[in-house]
Order: C-alpha cells, then sequence, then structure tokens
C-alpha cells in the first residue's frame, strides 16, 4: 500500500521500536526526548507525533521491559501430607512420622514441583528459620534502608 | 478472634471484607450461587453465566462477582476440610456479620455436600503415585543357550504405576522365578495383614 520496499519498512520499524524501547528504558523527559529526534531532522508534526505516541505507551513498555529480567523459580503453591510410618519388612511396631511436602514453582511460564520429605522436628527448625528471615525485615538496619528507597 | 472453619485461626482480612459483597446479593439468589460453586469444588463445570445473572440484581461489577466466588470457595472448602459442622459454621458466618438467612441457606448447601466435598478433597491430597493395574503370566522354561534341560516355572509381572507427577502410566515389567515369587508373595501377605489391622 506504501509502494515502498519490505527492507525500508522493516528498518523503519526496528528503529521506531529501537527510538521507543530505548526512551522507555531510561525514563527520558519531554525535553530530553523532543531533543533527541530533533537531531534526525524530521517535520515538527512528525516529531510532536512521535513525542506523543512515546508518551502514551511508555507505561506499558517499562512494564514489558520489568518482565524481561532473568527470573529465578518462584513459589507458586505448596501441597502436604502428613504420614506415619508403622512398619516395614524389616521392623514392624514402628512410629515414625513424615511430612512429605510437593513445592509448585513457576520459572518463566514453565511449571516445575520439587518433592521433599522431612520429619517434624526437622520441619519445626524450618519454620524457626523462615520466622527469623521475616524478622530481619524488622530490624533498625532494614527498615532504614527501606524507608530510603521509598 | 478464632474462627474453626478458618482452622482455629483469624479469618483473613479478604473474607472479612467480601461478607459485606456477599450481603448485597439476596438469600434465595446466594443459596444457588452456592450450588454452583459447590459443583466447582466437586471438579465439575462451573456455569459462569448463570453466576452472572443471578448477581446482576445486586449489581456488582465483574470483580466483585469473581470475590463472591472466591470467598464461597474458601467458606466452602475450609470448612470442609477442617470437618466443621453446618451448626458451627452458620454461627461463626453471622459473627463475621453475614445476615442470618443468608448464613442458613449457604449453611443447608454446605450440609447436603459436606461429605461428598470431603470425599473429593480425601481423593485430592497429596499423592506421589498410584498403582494402576497388575497383569501377569507364568511361563515354563523348556531349554536355553546354557543349559539343555531347564524345566522351570518363571512369573512375569508387569505394575502400571501412574505416575503423579507427570500424569503418565508407567509400566514396570519384571520377571521372577517361583522362589523369588514365593518370597514376594508373603512378604505382600504379612503387609496386608498389617494394613487390615489399621481399617
Amino acid at each position: 500500500k506504501l509502494n515502498i520496499g519490505v527492507d525500508t519498512i522493516q528498518h523503519g520499524v526496528e528503529g521506531l521500536s529501537y527510538l521507543l524501547t530505548e526512551s522507555s528504558k531510561l525514563m527520558i523527559s519531554e525535553i530530553d526526548f523532543q531533543d533527541s529526534i530533533h537531531v534526525l531532522g524530521f517535520s515538527d508534526e512528525l516529531n510532536k507525533l512521535l513525542l506523543q505516541l512515546y508518551l502514551d505507551n511508555r507505561k506499558e513498555i517499562r512494564s514489558i521491559l520489568s518482565e524481561l529480567a532473568p527470573k529465578l523459580p518462584s513459589y507458586h503453591s505448596l501441597e502436604w501430607r502428613l504420614d506415619v510410618q508403622l512398619a516395614s519388612r524389616s521392623l514392624r511396631q514402628q512410629i515414625k512420622p513424615a511430612v512429605t511436602i510437593k513445592l509448585h514453582l513457576n520459572q518463566n511460564e514453565d511449571q516445575t514441583t520439587q518433592v521433599l520429605q522431612t520429619d517434624p522436628s526437622t520441619l519445626l527448625h524450618l519454620i524457626q528459620q523462615l520466622e527469623q528471615a521475616l524478622g530481619e525485615m524488622k530490624t533498625n538496619h532494614c527498615r532504614r534502608i527501606v524507608r530510603n528507597i521509598k | 478472634q478464632r474462627f474453626r472453619f478458618c482452622g482455629d485461626l483469624d479469618c483473613p482480612d479478604w473474607v472479612l471484607a467480601e461478607i459485606s459483597t456477599l450481603a448485597k446479593i439476596s438469600s434465595v439468589k446466594l443459596k444457588l450461587i452456592c450450588a454452583q460453586v459447590l459443583r466447582d469444588l466437586l471438579g465439575e463445570a462451573i456455569e459462569y453465566e448463570k453466576i452472572l445473572k443471578l448477581t446482576s440484581d445486586a449489581r456488582l461489577e465483574s470483580g466483585d462477582v469473581k470475590a463472591t466466588i472466591a470467598v464461597l470457595s474458601f467458606i466452602l472448602s475450609s470448612a470442609a476440610k477442617h470437618n466443621v459442622d453446618s451448626e458451627s459454621l452458620s454461627s461463626e458466618l453471622q459473627q463475621l456479620g453475614l445476615p442470618k438467612e443468608h448464613a442458613s441457606g449457604l449453611c443447608r448447601s454446605y450440609e447436603e455436600k459436606q461429605s461428598s466435598l470431603q470425599d473429593r478433597l480425601r481423593a485430592c491430597s497429596l499423592r506421589l503415585s498410584q498403582l494402576g493395574s497388575v497383569c501377569w503370566r507364568v511361563d515354563y522354561t523348556l531349554s536355553s543357550s546354557e543349559l539343555q534341560e531347564v524345566n522351570e516355572p518363571l512369573v512375569h509381572l508387569t505394575f502400571n504405576v501412574r505416575d503423579g507427577e507427570r500424569r503418565k502410566t508407567v509400566a514396570v515389567p519384571m520377571a521372577l522365578s517361583a522362589n523369588k515369587f514365593r518370597v514376594l508373595l508373603a512378604e505382600l501377605k504379612q503387609a496386608q495383614a498389617l494394613m487390615n489391622t489399621l481399617l
């Protein structure tokens, strides 16, 4: 419809997306954006259009870019069961409680599972350690940092 | 304040907040919505359009409709999980601010389906693998490359195991001599006797 070669259009699209992603990535101000594209020598109308395009879309572009960062597997959900081993081939009359846990993890839209098993005392120790980790947020050191980030 | 249907813990804030949304729906319609939510919890298909029609009078936004389904799911499955009888559930819901008619309608639906819900939850509990079926065959070996006259029976067993994680059935085949098979059978019979003492 535009009567231009495919290559030119491809370069145009690539150039435009590079312009928008770099500008959104660096979160540059209106004036900086205008100064940058002024160098390209386009008409005033085109410059205004590009600026409007940038301002309208930068929030969405930024949210998409934030999801591109590499991620570790993240917690999705947890299933557990409590069993008691009463007997085995080698030994009868036992009482051995065990907690079986199936951890569901998400990594970049891949769902993986990990099965773990522990006895109740290790589980209590685990809970204690995790509560201590949560408690760290309340120390003065962490509070100072959080306050400065906000 | 502790609630039995929350497992003797505090009621979650979001549940408390949504109780007021539930009160906006008429008690008759709430009972019908409960029936739909119970269908979903029991593994049947939920009819979302019916729920939308039932909530249209109360003029709920789409976010509120989803919140209603979520809070009803939570209340019903959590009550079944902790084996709460419908009277206690009704009084606890009224303590949280749900009007009496709404609470009794909800609890009547719950009471009808309580044992099916608990059966379903039991079936969904974590299970690593499950024996699907066992196939067997008894052969008689006449001769082999090592010995001309073997003349021994051989049992072929195949256990079809359903793997919980990968949702596939894996076949585990094995061949046993007569003696090995006798030992296996004796041990399994002992395990079965132990299981029967627990039933």
